[in-house]
């Protein structure tokens, strides 16, 4: 086998710029985003973690373990498939928190920065001969393919081209807190030519080794013994902690790390991944028993983990040697490329910043991104040096033992983040100590002293590794369980540690707005690095600069420090953020966060189950029924922060909640701050018809409150107030104009009292002047007399129209069911609107069939009459016209008034037959001319439509009037009416 | 500790497969390939467990 070197290094380099190319065209947006964030593509990423160990080392596996080699498959797979366990709650932290590596998840949890800077320490040992491991199985394979080229040539010119790759990868922005797309492309990419290169080597050696499948079953035939090698695994020892290893790098390595949680795109994505990731991991484990035989049955005498590239040329097929080659070449580079730029990170982060920060009127973004650079070519050129280190005898499946044997001591660390609050800082750092301690000593000190560090003092590294597993979690617990935990240890436990909801204390910050948040941060960021972080932050929150709530600053500074935190590691975020803007007060007995409460509740809902999933079903009928109440609901804490804001409340001060909760009472806009803050402040737990100006209207409400006892908290009496709003201006305009109307019938009855009176003395007048009529023959007299009588005739259906006022609808027993006829109603109404000053300046305009009669009260018609001329006068100008028609229409009597007013607006159509309704000005009419027109009307078996505008150029309306008309005998021969006008 | 009852079934299936199935992978005239078919067989009632997940968007 013998390619061109130039051959070899075309290949590569074409293959990383390819890979380049696609990083670049995603994110200029050229690759449709639906295919960038979908979850194959996430799945294909997170096929980063199948690495040189993967393609070459489980060959040699094959051989050594038998089924043992699917260890490494199978605890990858068995992280995945159990993700809801442990991968979606850290996903969940580090996308609230935005940690973006396991340093910063440990510094955040155990509040210790010597905790991040002792992990990203430790993983930077771990991970250093993992990179070392690529590099050799990429010069190895290289010089296999290419004898005459030098290795050690080979290995710098891959780490040159891969160092400028990764730096142009990883820091082409500024800031690496958000996705990376063109990154995740370009991974997804090389796991996909990966498992194509894997799987045609496969069929490649069934095919072209064996010819097909019977071959080769013939040839295992002949194979007892490797047949017995395969089938006798040791389930119950190495395979299990193989397993275990690999179960522990889906979180601990950082590429993984990287991978999972920061370019994840949802939650759907990691549940597709939950399946998809171990499919993907078995389809890569399916060639390797057929590669690793065909290897064996070709006699080459190259190491065993690496037939994949030597079958092909040795069943003459080169180019399937080129293609195994290409394969192992993506494997080692992305995951180069991934872990330096998630260690570049975590150093930057952990060990970097703790020591030297970027000035305040420095550009920040530069500055990290040149550290950033500067730690990337650092981290793969350790690597470099590594590979140099170890003896040539030493596997590559014996270093990658001491890179994932190294991340195993973050296991009691990370199961403690999530599932046990006692867990603090000191337990675990000393835990880590210990078990790295026994690992350095036992299997890394050995690969540069030329022990064979399998069989150190005769135990094996399984053994190793267990002990130092065991003696890391002895002294986590114990020194957890001896020392005592902090304030901010307990409260981040809390945060992290499932099922556990603590009651929070609210506090108050120093910083009341945004502004001040920008002038406290300018002093260790400088004014624009503090402007972009807070105005970013505010509109992650969909906050304005205008907010000055508590709740919101509360939530802006937890905003704050989850972004800093992506930027600057979690601990110098904390220290920023916890230095420069304060809580003015610690803590308060008895004033729950229960904001925070809600949301975390909320939040964790759908993992409710049982008695908690009831509990949780009942608090939220209980809200429910507050929200729901048709009164309107605030609560207030003790120091009269609004806690809750119902919908009534809402409809009615015009005021989501969403605005005003978290909001103190203070921060109310008039006429609500004023309501109220004296309400709140008064002795009194009732205020009855406090009145008050809204938008031009008066309102008036009754006001109750009521103290929240504390029930659990020997602190505090109270938690704060419930206050009850209750709108009654309705009612209040209902009563008055039930008062008004009772002093309008006290004035009917007076009236019809004075005209009974006067109506004595008109009689007598009436005989005097009939008596001087009769008696006297003068003409003057007889002239005189006349006129008397005339008038005292007027006078007298003037006192009879408004005794007959009076007395309408007093008493429905009373009612007359007679023949009414219309011209006669309609000239008596003339008669009464013609005696009103006003009605002079009106041209009323009559138009009545004569024949046009229906059965009913006279006195009833009469007055719906005078009542719609009335109000088409009030509504026409001056000398305007307003006309009254009565005419026969077949079976029905139709009576229209129409006038030339303005019309009447949509929004008010349908409450103007409401009691009490009126737009007239106050004084000038009470509401209840059209609702009594109304009643009338459906008591008369009619009914009323009203049109308008009459037209649409001079507006105006009408009222029609339609009654079962009635026919006399003359007309038909009998008394008889028309069906009701209703069942017409 | 909320385990999702989709999981524990996942875990059951797969404790007793793991069970029944060393034997029979382990026979001597077994193909070779017999672990991977029991590979896919877990992989199927993984799918079907993180199925129900999907909507739990946070």
């Amino acid at each position: 086998m013998n390619f061109e070197l130039t051959t070899i290094i075309a290949l590569g380099s074409g293959y990383l710029g390819l890979l380049f190319g696609i990083a670049f065209i995603t994110e200029r947006g050229w690759i449709s985003v639906k295919i960038v964030r979908h979850p194959i593509v996430y799945v294909l990423s997170l096929g980063v973690f199948a690495s040189v160990w993967a393609y070459y080392t489980s060959v040699g596996n094959a051989l050594r373990d038998g089924y043992g080699y699917l260890a490494s498959s199978i605890g990858i797979s068995l992280a995945f498939l159990l993700s809801p366990l442990l991968l979606r709650p850290i996903l969940q932290l580090t996308r609230t928190y935005q940690l973006s590596s396991l340093a910063d998840l440990i510094a955040f949890r155990y509040r210790s920065p010597w905790a991040g800077t002792m992990t990203t320490l430790v993983i930077l040992f771990a991970v250093t001969p993992l990179i070392a491991l690529q590099i050799r199985a990429v010069s190895d394979t290289a010089s296999i393919l290419s004898p005459e080229a030098a290795q050690g040539s080979l290995a710098t010119g891959f780490c040159v081209v891969i160092t400028l790759f990764s730096i142009l990868f990883g820091t082409s922005r500024k800031a690496g807190r958000t996705q990376y797309d063109g990154l995740v492309m370009a991974i997804a990419f090389e796991s996909l030519v990966k498992l194509i290169a894997f799987l045609v080597v496969g069929a490649f050696a069934i095919y072209g080794g064996f010819g097909g499948f019977d071959g080769l079953e013939r040839w295992l035939q002949g194979q007892p013994e490797l047949i017995d090698s395969l089938k006798n695994t040791d389930y119950f020892s190495s395979f299990h902690v193989m397993a275990l290893l690999f179960f522990t790098a889906a979180v601990a390595m950082p590429h993984m790390f990287y991978v999972t949680f920061n370019e994840n795109n949802g939650q759907r994505a990691l549940s597709f991944a939950s399946w998809g990731l171990p499919l993907y991991f078995l389809l890569l484990s399916l060639p390797i028993l057929p590669i690793l035989w065909a290897g064996l049955l070709s006699g080459s005498s190259v190491q065993v983990e690496y037939f994949p590239v030597i079958i092909g040329a040795a069943y003459q097929t080169p180019s399937i040697s080129l293609l195994a080659y290409l394969g192992g070449l993506s494997a080692a580079s992305g995951l180069i490329i991934v872990i330096t730029l998630a260690l570049s990170n975590m150093c930057l982060n952990h060990l970097i910043l703790p020591l030297t920060q970027p000035k305040a009127n420095q550009d920040i973004y530069r500055w990290l991104l040149w550290k950033r650079r500067i730690l990337i070519t650092a981290i793969i050129w350790a690597g470099f040096l590594f590979h140099y280190l170890p003896s040539e005898q030493i596997s590559i499946q014996v270093i990658g033992i001491v890179a994932f044997t190294a991340c195993l001591q973050f296991v009691p660390g990370i199961i403690s983040i999530l599932y046990w609050r006692e867990a603090n800082k000191k337990g675990f750092i000393s835990g880590l100590a210990m078990g790295v301690c026994i690992w350095f000593l036992f299997l890394m000190l050995p690969l540069f002293t030329e022990a064979d560090p399998l069989s150190l003092v005769s135990i094996n590294w399984r053994e190793i590794t267990a002990f130092s597993l065991i003696s890391n979690c002895l002294v986590f617990v114990a020194v957890s369980i001896l020392s005592s935990s902090t304030d901010e240890e307990r409260s981040s436990a809390d945060i992290c540690t499932l099922d556990t909801i603590k009651r929070r204390k609210r506090s108050g910050l120093v910083a009341k707005s945004p502004p001040d948040f920008i002038r406290s941060l300018s002093k260790p960021l400088g004014d624009k690095t503090a402007n972009r972080e807070v105005s970013r932050a505010l509109l992650d929150l969909n906050l304005g600069e205008e907010d000055r709530r508590p709740y919101a600053m509360q939530q802006l500074r937890g905003k704050l420090e989850a972004n800093l935190s992506g930027l600057l590691g979690p601990s110098i975020a904390r220290e920023i953020i916890d230095g420069y803007l304060p809580y003015s007060i610690v803590s308060e007995h008895g004033s729950s966060d229960l904001n925070v409460i809600e949301n975390r509740i909320e939040a964790y809902r759908s993992n409710l189950s049982g008695m908690a999933a009831d509990l949780d079903n009942l608090r939220r009928y209980h809200r429910q029924i507050l929200l729901d109440l048709p009164l309107g609901v605030c609560s207030l804490s003790t120091d009269n922060e609004v806690i809750m804001w119902n919908r009534s409340l809402e409809e009615f001060t015009q005021i989501n909640s969403a605005d005003v909760v978290g909001s103190q009472l203070i921060d109310l806009p008039e006429p609500w701050l004023t309501l109220f803050t004296n309400f709140v402040d008064d002795d009194a737990n009732h205020s009855y018809k406090y009145a008050f100006e809204l938008n031009g209207h008066k309102k008036t409400v009754n006001l109750h409150k009521a103290l929240i006892e504390q029930t659990n908290d020997p602190h505090s009496s109270h938690e704060g107030f419930i206050v009850l709003l209750e709108d009654i201006t309705e009612t209040e305009i209902l009563e008055a104009g039930l008062t008004h109307s009772e002093r309008l019938a006290s004035i009917g009855r007076l009236a019809a009292g004075v005209a009974h009176e006067i109506g004595n003395p008109i009689t007598g007048i009436a005989c005097l002047a009939q008596t001087i009529r009769d008696e006297y023959d003068s003409d003057e007299l007889l002239n005189l007399a006349t006129q008397i009588i005339e008038q005292t005739d007027r006078t007298s259906k003037i006192l009879q129209s408004l005794v007959n006022f009076a007395h309408a609808g007093t008493d429905k027993s009373q009612y007359e069911n007679e023949v009414v006829i219309l011209s006669e109603s309609i000239a008596q109404a003339e008669t009464l609107i013609s005696l009103d000053m006003k009605s002079k300046e009106l041209d009323l305009y009559i138009d009545c069939d004569p024949n046009a009669r229906i059965l009913g009260d006279s006195q009833r018609l009469l007055q719906v009459l005078l009542n719609l001329i009335n109000n088409a006068r009030d509504a026409t100008q001056a000398n305007g016209k307003v006309s009254l028609q009565a005419k026969i229409k077949g079976e029905i009597v139709e009576i229209a008034v129409t006038d030339e007013g303005i019309g009447i607006p949509d929004a008010i159509k349908d409450r103007i037959f409401d009691p009490f309704f009126t737009t007239k000005e106050a004084g000038e009419g009470t509401g209840l001319g059209l609702s009594l027109v109304f009643s009338i009307v459906e008591d008369l078996g009619g009914d009323i439509d009203i049109i308008s505008p009459v037209n649409e150029d001079i507006g105006g309306t009408r009222v029609i009037l339609r009654f079962p008309c009635y026919h006399s005998d003359s007309e038909t021969g009998s008394d008889t009416q028309s069906p009701d006008i209703n069942a017409l | 500790m909320y385990i999702p009852r989709s999981i524990l079934v996942l875990l059951l299936i797969v404790y007793l497969l793991f069970l029944l199935s060393v034997d029979w992978i382990n026979q001597v005239d077994g193909a070779w390939y017999r672990p991977f078919i029991l590979g896919f067989l877990v992989i199927a009632v993984a799918a079907w467990s993180h199925r129900e997940q999907d909507s739990d968007e946070f």
